[in-house]
């Protein structure tokens, strides 16, 4: 049957073909959920009756009016100032292993290896790390002879709590933007560096001047997942603290599931969630400005 | 032309998709708006197969959603056995999920769930929509909580055992500490705990960070405090339900002069649940404040049976044993299933598959008596047992509208410089959600 049909149009049925599918996936595994999602935004759903009340955007005001759910946010300002200490650190880490450096592989494997793990066992690993009598942190730092400090309560100090869960995202994240970088670092040709050389640059001129120009859009990538990541942390104190000592450390994404799942209010959580969309957009709108054209 | 012809063509495979979606979305609303009790299509289904037989007959599928993930392929492969010996023309599965309370609302809302489940947190009102009533199954005796999950003089719930709440104690301990004689009031009880705590043994694991094991200092010292168990749901009778003067003040004023004097862990911020009952086994931790059935748990982290008691938690100093009565999960049956096979399955889990005795439960069965050898201890304090109140259901929606985790105020409470301002705070949010609901 095909055989008869025009080579162009048998080439329209295969391209429709291979794109019909991905498409429905699409469409019925992102989209409908997202505008069934604001949908439920919209009513006052307790999860489980089969009809839906709408009441207009009485969720939406509850979300800004109430300062127990908006108020969470500063929480994940934590995860956002480390994160930016990570890919600090996740660019001296692919400049050092982009280099002439023996067993270089072996220390790319070493410091990607965190983020294979699943995020549920890196929890409960911290968890005895930071335990306070009997993690291992606190028994390193009484050998060494602190003995003040080994009787922090890592996670039990609303002051730094959340600190201490960002310490643990970038233990595990920060090969995973390593190996982002890396690839970028890769992709720069060599004779650049080389024309460098010879008008007589130095390491850090030519890592100002053209590494970092390069790798550019790469950062703006790496900001991105960073952003996003500190805005959507749940796993780490859902499993480690439980949002303690006394609310300090909950997570807004915590929240949402806390008003879904314990307190039934599924339109409320629905409308959280669209906030916390519409929040990622707004920072990452506002950080697009920020680095505008700069890597042109 | 021919473009058009494959743009039809994928545009009709899409909205036929699109359309078989919704048109299985209007199916499964229908199923759940329907109030008809088990005369439907979809129930009457399982059981016409074997319909030609005796009526009495029971046949068909069962599935049974627990929560004993545990018990999969271990006492499951023998509750199967013995429950099809007796009942050959029924098949019964078993299906474990963990997280069960969440999943199984998620698999209600979908329309479509398994025979037999535990009953999910909902409102009773709304359980005839999902379950069948429960009463015409004929136990062998009276059985306990039974107006627990009922509506309109319905039953819709059958619990699968029962717990009480009182101190479980490692018995080696409290020999090196010296205690001779178990607390009665609570000033002994305080003078037990500072010498446990002299003696270098924490006295009692909290498990404070969890939240949940902080749950019976909502619930259950509360109801002793009171000598009434209500008044969870006297809540929504009042805008300040939390003061410091009433049950729950009371209550969590206890556990705060505990963490104040230390007689909790070191650092109730970083407690560990796994490690505290080997602790509790070892006898490097005291006591617990939980349910009996905390019991069996201590005894598989190390302990032998014998080391281990349990007496009723002091909550003054009258000397008079009190002690909670809770259910465990409720048994429900769905409405649309094999009702008549599920039922006979709820029948014989209660009687005869000895699940009470392996779970360490009181028996759900009011004349039979617990298998526990730390019941029969806790029995011989006489302690007078308040079984729950029905659920009001306003004091929930009140609670959910606040967005209220009780056992997070615990942590506040204790916590805090200033107990009374975390109450002020709680008690705000209450009088507002109470007014917004207009009750």
């Amino acid at each position: 049957m095909f055989s008869r049909l025009s080579f162009k149009t048998q080439k329209n049925y295969v391209i429709i073909g291979f794109v019909a599918l991905p498409l429905l996936l699409l469409l019925t595994f992102a989209y409908y959920p997202a505008l069934e999602l604001i949908r439920l935004s919209f009513t006052s759903w307790d999860g489980l009756s089969p009809n839906k009340p709408w009441i207009g955007w009485s969720n939406y005001k509850e979300v800004f009016e109430n300062p127990a759910i908006f108020g969470v946010f500063k929480h994940n300002f934590a995860y956002f100032a480390v994160g930016i200490v990570q890919n600090i650190a996740a660019i001296y880490f692919a400049v050092v292993l982009n280099s002439k450096l023996k067993g270089k592989n072996f220390f790319r494997l070493l410091l990607f290896l965190p983020y294979i793990l699943n995020g549920v066992a890196v929890a409960y690993l911290f968890g005895y790390v930071f335990d306070t009598t009997n993690g291992s942190l606190n028994y390193l730092l009484g050998q060494l002879g602190f003995d003040a400090l080994s009787k922090t309560s890592w996670l039990g100090n609303g002051t730094f709590v959340n600190y201490t869960l960002a310490s643990i995202g970038f233990w595990r994240f920060m090969g995973f933007n390593m190996v982002i970088y890396l690839a970028a670092l890769q992709s720069i040709p060599n004779d650049i560096y080389e024309a460098a050389s010879i008008d007589g640059a130095n390491g850090w001129q030519k890592f100002i001047s053209i590494t970092l120009p390069n790798i550019y859009k790469i950062i703006e990538l790496n900001l991105f997942l960073t952003v996003t990541g500190a805005l959507e942390v749940f796993d780490l104190p859902y499993i480690l603290t439980k949002g303690g000592p006394a609310g300090g450390s909950e997570t807004f994404v915590m929240k949402i599931v806390e008003t879904a799942f314990q307190f039934n209010n599924y339109g409320l959580a629905s409308a959280m969630s669209v906030v916390l969309l519409l929040f990622v957009v707004i920072v990452l709108s506002i950080q697009r400005f920020l680095l505008k054209g700069k890597g042109e | 032309m021919k473009k058009k012809i494959s743009l039809a063509l994928t545009s009709v495979v899409m909205l036929t998709i699109l359309a078989a979606c919704g048109g299985n979305n209007t199916n499964t609303n229908a199923n759940t708006t329907t109030n008809k009790p088990a005369t439907n299509e979809t129930a009457t289904n399982k059981p016409e197969n074997g319909g030609t037989e005796e009526a009495a007959k029971i046949t068909g599928e069962v599935i049974f959603l627990t929560n004993r993930t545990d018990m999969i392929d271990k006492q499951y492969v023998d509750y199967e056995k013995r429950f099809e010996d007796k009942y050959p023309g029924v098949d019964l599965k078993f299906e474990a999920i963990t997280d069960y309370d969440k999943t199984l609302k998620i698999r209600i809302a979908s329309g479509d769930f398994p025979d037999v489940v535990f009953t999910p947190t909902i409102p009773n009102a709304e359980l005839p929509n999902y379950f069948a009533p429960l009463d015409d199954i004929a136990f062998s005796g009276d059985i306990h909580f039974k107006d627990l999950k009922a509506q309109e003089g319905k039953m819709y719930g059958i619990s699968s055992g029962g717990s009480t709440v009182g101190i479980v104690y490692n018995k080696k301990a409290f020999e090196k500490a010296g205690i001779t004689a178990l607390p009665k009031t609570y000033d002994e009880f305080i003078a037990a705990s500072q010498k446990l705590k002299d003696a270098g043994i924490v006295p009692l694991a909290s498990n404070f960070k969890d939240k949940w094991p902080l749950d019976v200092w909502t619930y259950d010292i509360p109801t002793l405090i009171a000598g009434a168990s209500d008044h969870q749901n006297k809540r929504a009778e009042t805008d300040t339900p939390y003061t410091l003067d009433n049950e729950y003040g009371k209550s969590w004023s206890i556990i705060r002069e505990l963490h104040t004097k230390g007689f909790l862990e070191a650092d109730v911020n970083s407690t560990n649940w796994e490690q505290s009952k080997k602790d509790v086994a070892s006898g490097k931790f005291g006591m617990y404040l939980l349910g009996n059935w905390v019991i069996n748990q201590v005894i598989e982290n190390g302990a032998t049976s014998e080391d281990v008691g349990f007496f009723p938690f002091p909550v003054d100093n009258s000397g008079e044993a009190k002690a909670p009565l809770n259910p465990d999960f409720f048994y429900a049956v769905n409405k649309n299933g094999n009702v008549e096979a599920a039922k006979a399955f709820v029948h014989w889990m209660i009687e005869e598959s000895g699940y009470d005795d392996f779970a360490g439960f009181i028996p759900t069965l009011k004349a039979k008596e617990p298998k526990l050898p730390q019941l029969a201890e806790f029995n011989t304090f006489n302690p007078k047992f308040f079984e729950p109140a029905a659920p009001v259901d306003a004091a929930t929606e009140i609670q959910n509208k606040a967005q209220l985790d009780q056992a997070a105020v615990v942590q506040e409470f204790v916590l805090a410089k200033d107990p009374q301002k975390v109450l002020d705070k709680v008690n705000t949010a209450w009088a507002k959600a109470k007014k917004d609901l207009g009750l």
